[in-house]
């Protein structure tokens, strides 16, 4: 095999880097209008087909970082690596369609989960929200950006930063003009183009390197715990951590509700069922090229994990598939990144200006502007964050806390009628808090301290599972399987978890931001929220055909359906 | 076992192609329903 990376032409990178981007402009160019429609801009006729709509979501929820981590826990973590990457990745999709059509039935003319919050507390509850959407939407937009950069560069004499611009422009290109619409109707192409190489280049690698006869020879070169498909490693370190992300990262992520507000409400189950599936069979078959790796003895050059996959295309293919490839990971970047922009563009437009500033006399032709101007300055903003190449950590360490401490308060604000403005409020920032003296240690964990929080954080395990089985199972069975986790969790937690403070602290998050929110709400005296003045108070800007199950609003102008938006 | 790895490695192309199969039938199919109901697709 040969170890070294393929090098293309600095003119073969930029022809197919205008290949890919030119073709995902024109593709953009049928469905573009000299006027376009604000509430489309965001959310599409809120009737997106199935296949469009689980394109969509596959494509979104792919990003580059998905082949590279999931590439570099199969090469960790042998048999089981790839698994415990995209399984728990595809969970995330799962686990939000129920709540997404609870949502959908309390706002069907929402277009951002901000909207829906907003309705049923206010601004300082739905401005937290729309907090963390933003703060994750740039975080992954640079990390996009990022990984355009390092593959331009690792695969060609152009710079990194060179890479870093073609991909913000691209992007920006495509998606400023039509938004959402745009960012839905080239997430199928992409995805189209990215599955169609997934299915050559995985088979393609594994017959190249010898087939199953060459893989199983090498699980002698691996470790008892790497040739496991039950490993304990592989759970403990990369399967838990994820598991525990999974209801926070649906929630605290714009790109997702916004595909909520925008299919058919009748195909949010099949398409959330087939977006899981695509999802998790892409990234976990790219996974498998670290396994590859691992049992033929492959040394990732540089030590840089990221350079497993190139390598091994490198070293066991021809160059059309490294070209394959090349568009491979650009497509599910610049799928991930229009659905950032798009997702900021929405927050911007809904959320900031037309909840916050304009107050329910929202111009459209002006939120247009908004968002389009959003796009740009999240694009400049990723770009330059991206070319000086931050350490990102303590942001993405913020942000997974803000996710994981909403988690709570959002669902229950949209199920229970007691939930007040100020328990939602109040439980995010004192699990905030919390959440940082865990994580950063900033009391001893030893001792009655370290067993507050083993506690709190036996809670929060007990409220994962719960919501989890609550949002497919109901109110009971989400009640038991939450109190029997709880139980479990006490039992087999408490004495040791505060050696594990990254999970201590997250799952500190949850369990603070429950408890603080449960007892305000049912201490509070404010009377029971009625969940109909949702639907009221959350329409669309544009006057339009509506979507269906929003009849009664039909009958009412745009300006008189604003005005109900407080 | 060979066969079993063999499996294991290759059914996940497979799925991606499953699910790239239905999601194409998937958009023709709205796409004809969308042209029908004169309306577009996005």
């Amino acid at each position: 095999m040969n170890s070294e990376l393929y090098q293309f032409s600095t003119l073969t990178v930029i022809l197919l880097l205008l290949a890919f981007y030119g073709g995902t402009y024109l593709l953009t160019l049928g469905i573009r209008k000299k006027n376009e429609d604000a509430d489309a801009f965001m959310v599409s006729n809120h009737r997106v087909g199935f296949g469009i709509g689980a394109a969509s979501m596959t494509a979104t929820w792919i990003w580059a970082a998905s082949f590279y981590a999931a590439a570099t826990s199969g090469y960790t973590y042998g048999v089981s690596g790839p698994i415990h990457y995209g399984l728990w990745g595809a969970l995330m999709i799962l686990f939000i369609y129920p709540f997404g059509r609870r949502f959908r039935k309390l706002a069907p003319n929402a277009h951002t989960l901000g909207e829906l919050i907003h309705a049923r507390h206010g601004s300082s509850s739905q401005l937290i929200l729309a907090l963390s959407n933003v703060l994750g939407s740039v975080i992954s937009l640079m990390v996009n950006f990022t990984a355009a950069g390092a593959l331009v560069s690792v695969l060609s004499p152009l710079s990194f930063q060179a890479g870093v611009i073609i991909a913000g422009v691209g992007v920006l290109l495509y998606t400023l003009w039509s938004g959402f619409r745009a960012s839905v109707l080239t997430d199928f192409a992409q995805l189209v183009a990215l599955m169609a190489i997934a299915i050559v280049i995985i088979p393609a690698v594994f017959f190249s390197m010898g087939g199953p006869t060459e893989l199983v020879a090498g699980l002698d070169n691996l470790t008892p715990e790497q040739a496991s498909l039950f490993s304990m490693d592989a759970i403990l370190n990369q399967g838990a951590p994820f598991f525990v992300a999974v209801l926070a990262y649906a929630i605290g992520n714009q790109t997702i509700s916004q595909r909520l507000f925008a299919v058919n409400e009748d195909h949010i189950k099949p398409t959330f069922l087939t977006a899981t599936v695509g999802y998790g069979a892409i990234v976990i078959g790219l996974g498998m090229i670290g396994l590859m790796a691992l049992t033929t003895g492959v040394q990732p050059l540089d030590g840089d994990m990221n350079n497993l996959i190139p390598q091994m295309v490198s070293g066991y293919l021809p160059p059309l598939f490294i070209a394959l490839f090349f568009i491979l990971v650009i497509g599910s970047l610049s799928s991930t990144a229009d659905s950032d922009l798009s997702a900021l563009s929405a927050i911007m437009m809904a959320d900031v200006y037309g909840k916050n500033i304009a107050r329910g006399k929202a111009d459209p032709k002006r939120m247009l502007l908004v968002g389009r101007l959003t796009m740009i300055i999240a694009t400049m903003v990723g770009v330059v964050f991206a070319s000086f190449a931050l350490d990102i950590l303590v942001m993405l360490v913020f942000v997974g806390a803000l996710w994981g401490a909403i988690v709570f308060p959002v669902i229950a604000s949209c199920f229970w009628s007691r939930v007040t403005n100020q328990a939602f409020t109040t439980s995010v920032l004192v699990a905030m808090v919390l959440f940082c003296v865990a994580r950063f240690e900033l009391v001893s964990l030893d001792g009655g301290s370290g067993l507050f929080f083993e506690l709190l954080a036996s809670v929060g395990g007990g409220v994962i599972i719960g919501l989890m089985v609550f949002g497919f199972l109901g109110r009971t069975a989400g009640f038991i399987a939450g109190l029997l986790a709880l139980v479990a969790m006490l039992i087999f937690a408490t004495g040791f978890l505060h050696d594990y403070t990254v999970l201590l602290a997250s799952l500190t998050a949850y369990g603070a931001s429950t408890v603080v929110c449960v007892v305000m709400s049912l201490l509070s005296r404010q009377p029971d929220f009625d969940f109909d003045t949702i639907r009221e108070r959350v329409g669309d800007y544009d006057s339009h055909d509506k979507a269906p199950g929003a009849e009664e609003d039909d009958a009412l102008p745009a300006a008189t359906r604003l005005a109900g938006q407080r | 076992m060979t066969a079993l790895y063999g499996f294991y490695v290759l059914i996940w192309p497979a799925l991606t192609l499953g699910v790239l199969a239905l999601i194409i039938r998937a958009v023709l199919r709205d796409r004809r329903k969308a042209k029908e109901e004169q309306r577009e697709l996005v």
